[in-house]
């Protein structure tokens, strides 16, 4: 039927990272080819800081599927994303334990301190800020996740010293919480695309 | 297995669900997301009730209960979907108690949350599911006092389909009809939660069958564009009647109001279409509404044209083809006539005493197969072989054939109809691609679900089908002929040979040539195929075995116009299109043209005589399987114009005879006696009959001295009507010139393109499109009833630009 018109050419991400790609295809069946939708979604992520359409029809185009298939997964999870975040992805957590534990005043916060609302990127392209659900560090809360990281008991001064190592980009070690996430032993973030 | 519903006993097949349980019980559970043909997936928990079931002892014996002694029933501990639920021995469903009414009413409450109240401008109000589930099931007053979830209230996903994601319910039956039916994935939900959204990242739903989903859709969010606010639901006439846009058969509803076509939806055939129509046919029925359309005779003056009376203008023929002698006369009909409309043009050949009679257009075999098969035999082989591009030829076979690849077969009928809930039907089902062959000189769409794809030249399945055959004989075959190594072949063939049921479905390429039909017959006789052939048009198969043929093979269509007659009876036939022939045509004694426009062919002519669409006529087609169907006509405001039997009641008046055929109800009695039924009896599903075969094949001279090395090609939508449906068009484009992405670089043409160019002689407008399906050095142009599917000479040197598409950024 009616022909899409071609997207200006870009570059597939793929073209030079074939290693990479036939590694993911590798861990799954060959009827299970649409399974490395998500490591694949997650590796331009990862790269570009955002899934754009080029891409999704790239992803889409490797594993025989439509494109529109690609991105009802993509916009299922809040992880990815159609626009490119700032070098530093701030999420906060806001479900219940967060919020017992002041998540709101903290949210607040860094909308008047970084002058973004929820799902804003700033200018410079430095700070994004998004709300999120639980990231499972109600122990710790509240949480906020830069990155992939979690700085956890976030009060108002941990926030702004954060804020300020991150306005020279200089990201400091998140702080050692007893039973949190950043505890030496702690099951590894990397991924977060199971 | 026994089940109890609501107290009453029933016996039913293992497999069956719960809900097809209760509606067989004779009781009604509300229901969304289950859909006749598609996998249940309780998405809507809409069919919840209260299910038990006796457990049986470590020792396999019936836990009992203390009291009665019978088995003792254990209910589940919450509701259960009934959709996916299969029933167990002993099973109790309860769907009347207060529990399961409140479920529902909760339910109805829950799925009302969001959805607006705008049923009073809503296309769907009066016919919509949630409506009526909203007025049984629910409470009929809301408890939500908050702001309702705003979205986009008219997108249209292409110009055929337009999405109001407000009323959207998130059913998935559209998102699932995508994957399931059709098998491309254009559709699926967006975001997550409550701003989950129905959307695509395609240009305008790129499927062949996206129609459908405004039928199943249970609410008005999807709406057919060419009717949307065209009619309220209990405005509509419904009338029951069977597509003459191809020959499948397909069962249609085609709903008018004052006068008008306002829609088409699909009918129901099991064991035809099931519920699925094509674009085309859904889509394709504007131009019976066209403003153009002739609607009283029209008598030549001069230059010009008069509006007389039927009796005037049947008047002068019969008296002007007094003068002929009467085997100087030709009658040629559209292969769409109905049976009836065929043996009025028989009697009137007949009666003017001439052996040139015939239907447009046909291929030179017959085509009622030695071996034939239904569509149904289709829907359940194990092994096909598809020459040619099914998909755009007869769109329905297209989707019985991934039926088959499924492996499912057709359910079984219950009193209620289809099964609500097949259980067999999953969602991403394994589709059997090795069942599957297909043979086309471009790359066809259903080569993608195919196991074995080989793409010949240009008039080349004569060819490969001997090379086939040689194969299956185990005699040498030329490697490249065959397009894929001999083990490979002889594999297939071993395969077909094994298989239960293995069908041969013959497109129009094939058909065109006698020698690859030959070919074709060999190579089903050598490995135990049975044949289904693809007529080039909806009821060749009954203009066959009804003999509107010529006496003699000088006599055809193409005879006729070649000069062998000096009058001429033409039906829905534009050969003027053809400048040689219109020149022709020019100095033809009498020229009386039966068609629903001014046609080039009808403007040459002396009488003109406003003729009626497929919608507005009564009759019998014949489908490719050998079914007898009825065609209805639908209410609609054709002012003068008649089917052929009318023409040939005026014409047997202005005779003084009464002609057999003069009405659809003399015809019907010429035909009961030949038929050896009445069609009027006919029910709505037809009757599938075995057919006598041809006794001589009338060979066709069409143009067999131009081979091109390009092809005329099948299209879902009829050509001849694709400028006058606009919304069909929109979508579509217009008839489309394919080229190879070198060939058009080579020519500075680009997709979206107009020109000009002569197809065999006959300058055709029409819209490039540069695809890579299309080999290097051929090009695609569209067949038409004038020029059927077929090798073509495509003066690509003569091509003229017309106009050049717009510069995308």
């Amino acid at each position: 039927m009616s022909s899409r018109q071609p997207l200006p050419t870009v570059t597939p991400f793929f073209a030079d990272k074939q290693e990479r790609l036939s590694e993911i295809l590798a861990r799954y069946p060959e009827y299970g080819r649409r399974s490395a939708l998500m490591p694949l979604l997650w590796e331009v992520q990862r790269a570009e800081r955002h899934v754009s359409e080029a891409r999704v029809e790239e992803i889409a185009e490797i594993l025989g599927l439509h494109a529109t298939e690609v991105k009802g997964v993509m916009s299922f999870y809040g992880t990815y994303h159609e626009h490119p975040v700032g070098r530093y992805h701030l999420q906060v957590c806001r479900t219940l334990s967060c919020s017992l534990a002041g998540a709101d005043t903290l949210a607040d916060f860094l909308e008047d301190e970084l002058d973004l609302v929820n799902g804003e990127t700033d200018p410079e392209g430095r700070f994004s800020l998004q709300y999120v659900e639980c990231l499972g560090s109600c122990g710790t809360a509240p949480v906020l996740q830069v990155n992939d990281t979690y700085f956890e008991r976030v009060s108002r001064s941990r926030c702004r010293a954060l804020l300020d190592a991150m306005r020279r980009d200089t990201l400091p070690e998140p702080t050692l919480e007893r039973g949190g996430d950043n505890e030496p032993n702690a099951p590894d973030q990397e991924g977060g695309a199971a | 297995m026994k089940v109890t519903v609501n107290g009453t006993v029933l016996e039913l097949d293992p497999g069956t669900s719960a809900i097809d349980a209760v509606f067989a019980a004779g009781f009604d559970v509300p229901y969304f997301c289950s859909q006749p043909y598609m996998s249940p997936i309780g998405a809507c928990r809409m069919c919840l009730a209260r299910i038990g079931a006796p457990r049986k002892e470590r020792d396999g014996s019936w836990i009992l209960d203390e009291s009665s002694g019978e088995p003792k029933v254990f209910y589940f501990p919450a509701m259960m979907a009934t959709c996916t639920t299969a029933i167990m021995e002993g099973m109790v469903i309860d769907t009347l108690s207060k529990d399961v009414k409140d479920a529902q009413n909760a339910m109805v409450e829950f799925t009302l949350i969001n959805h607006p109240l705008d049923c009073p401008v809503c296309d769907k109000g009066g016919a919509c599911e949630l409506q009526d589930r909203a007025y049984e099931y629910g409470t009929g007053r809301s408890r939500f006092v908050f702001d309702k979830r705003h979205q986009e209230k008219h997108h249209p996903l292409s110009a055929l389909i337009t999405l109001d994601r407000e009323r959207c319910i998130h059913c998935k039956r559209c998102v699932r009809y995508f994957e399931e039916v059709p098998g491309d994935e254009v559709l699926d939900f967006i975001e997550r939660g409550g701003h989950t959204y129905i959307g695509t990242l395609e240009d305008g739903l790129p499927s062949n069958f996206t129609g459908n989903i405004t039928d199943i859709c249970p609410v008005g969010a999807l709406l057919d564009a060419t009717s949307r606010f065209r009619g309220r639901n209990w405005e509509y006439d419904h009338t029951f009647t069977t597509s003459l846009d191809d020959a499948s058969g397909s069962a249609i509803v085609v709903d008018a109001r004052t006068g008008r076509i306002e829609r088409i939806k699909s009918g129901l055939n099991p064991e035809v279409n099931k519920s699925w129509i094509d674009d085309g046919i859904r889509f394709g029925h504007e131009y019976a509404d066209d403003p153009e359309r002739l609607k009283r005779p029209l008598l030549r003056r001069g230059e010009g044209f008069e509006e007389v009376s039927w009796e005037e203008a049947a008047a002068f023929v019969a008296e002007r083809l007094a003068g002929f002698s009467g085997k100087d006369v030709g009658v040629a009909i559209r292969a769409d006539a109905t049976l009836e409309e065929g043996v009025a043009a028989r009697a009137l050949a007949q009666h003017v005493g001439t052996g040139q009679l015939d239907h447009a257009p046909r291929h030179g075999p017959s085509l009622v197969p030695l071996h034939g098969a239904t569509v149904l035999d289709v829907a359940t082989a194990d092994a096909l072989l598809v020459l040619g591009d099914v998909t755009e030829e007869l769109p329905a076979l297209d989707l019985r054939i991934k039926d088959a690849l499924k492996g499912v077969s057709p359910p079984e009928l219950f009193a209620h109809g289809v099964p609500i809930a097949d259980l067999r039907l999953k969602e991403r089902m394994p589709r059997a691609s090795e069942r599957l062959a297909v043979v086309a000189p471009y790359r066809v769409d259903l080569m993608k679900y195919a196991g074995a794809a080989v793409q010949v030249p240009v008039a080349g399945e004569a060819a490969w089908l001997q090379a086939m055959a040689a194969v299956a004989h185990a005699q040498p075959a030329d490697e490249a002929v065959l397009g894929m190594p001999r083990a490979e072949a002889e594999s297939l063939v071993r395969a077909w040979r094994e298989a239960q049921k293995p069908i041969m479905i013959v497109g129009g390429f094939v058909l065109a040539s006698e020698a690859a039909t030959e070919a074709a017959a060999s190579l089903a006789k050598a490995v135990g195929f049975r044949q289904v052939l693809v007529p080039p048009m909806a009821n060749g198969v009954g203009l066959e075995i009804t003999q509107v043929l010529p006496s003699h093979a000088r006599y055809d269509y193409q005879g006729m116009l070649g000069g062998s007659a000096k009058a001429l009876v033409l039906s829905n036939l534009n050969p003027a299109v053809d400048p040689a022939v219109a020149e022709r045509l020019r100095s033809c004694e009498l020229l009386v043209v039966h068609d629903l426009f001014l046609t080039e062919t009808a403007r040459l002519a002396h009488v003109v005589l406003p003729g009626t669409s497929g919608y507005e006529k009564d009759g019998t087609m014949v489908s490719l399987e050998g079914r007898f169907l009825p065609v209805r006509a639908a209410p609609v405001d054709a002012g003068e114009a008649r089917d052929l039997t009318g023409v040939v009641k005026a014409l047997g008046e202005a005779f003084g005879q009464r002609l057999e055929g003069r009405s659809v109800r003399s015809a019907r009695r010429v035909l009961r006696k030949e038929l050896g039924f009445d069609p009027t009896e006919l029910h709505r599903l037809g009757l599938l009959r075995e057919l006598p075969r041809r006794r001589a094949i009338v060979s066709l001279n069409v143009r067999e001295t131009v081979v091109g090395d390009s092809l005329r090609v099948p299209s879902l939508a009829r050509p001849e009507y694709l400028g006058r449906n606009a919304h069909l068009r929109a979508a579509l484009g217009g008839p489309a010139l394919r080229l190879h992405p070198e060939d058009a670089a080579a020519r500075g043409l680009r997709t979206g393109d107009e020109v000009v160019v002569p197809v065999d002689g006959v300058p055709r407008r029409l819209e490039v499109r540069v695809s890579d399906a299309v080999p290097r050095g051929v090009s695609l142009v569209p067949a038409t009833p004038e020029a059927p599917a077929g090798p073509a000479a495509v003066a690509l040197d003569d091509l003229v630009h017309e106009r050049r598409a717009l510069e995308v950024a």
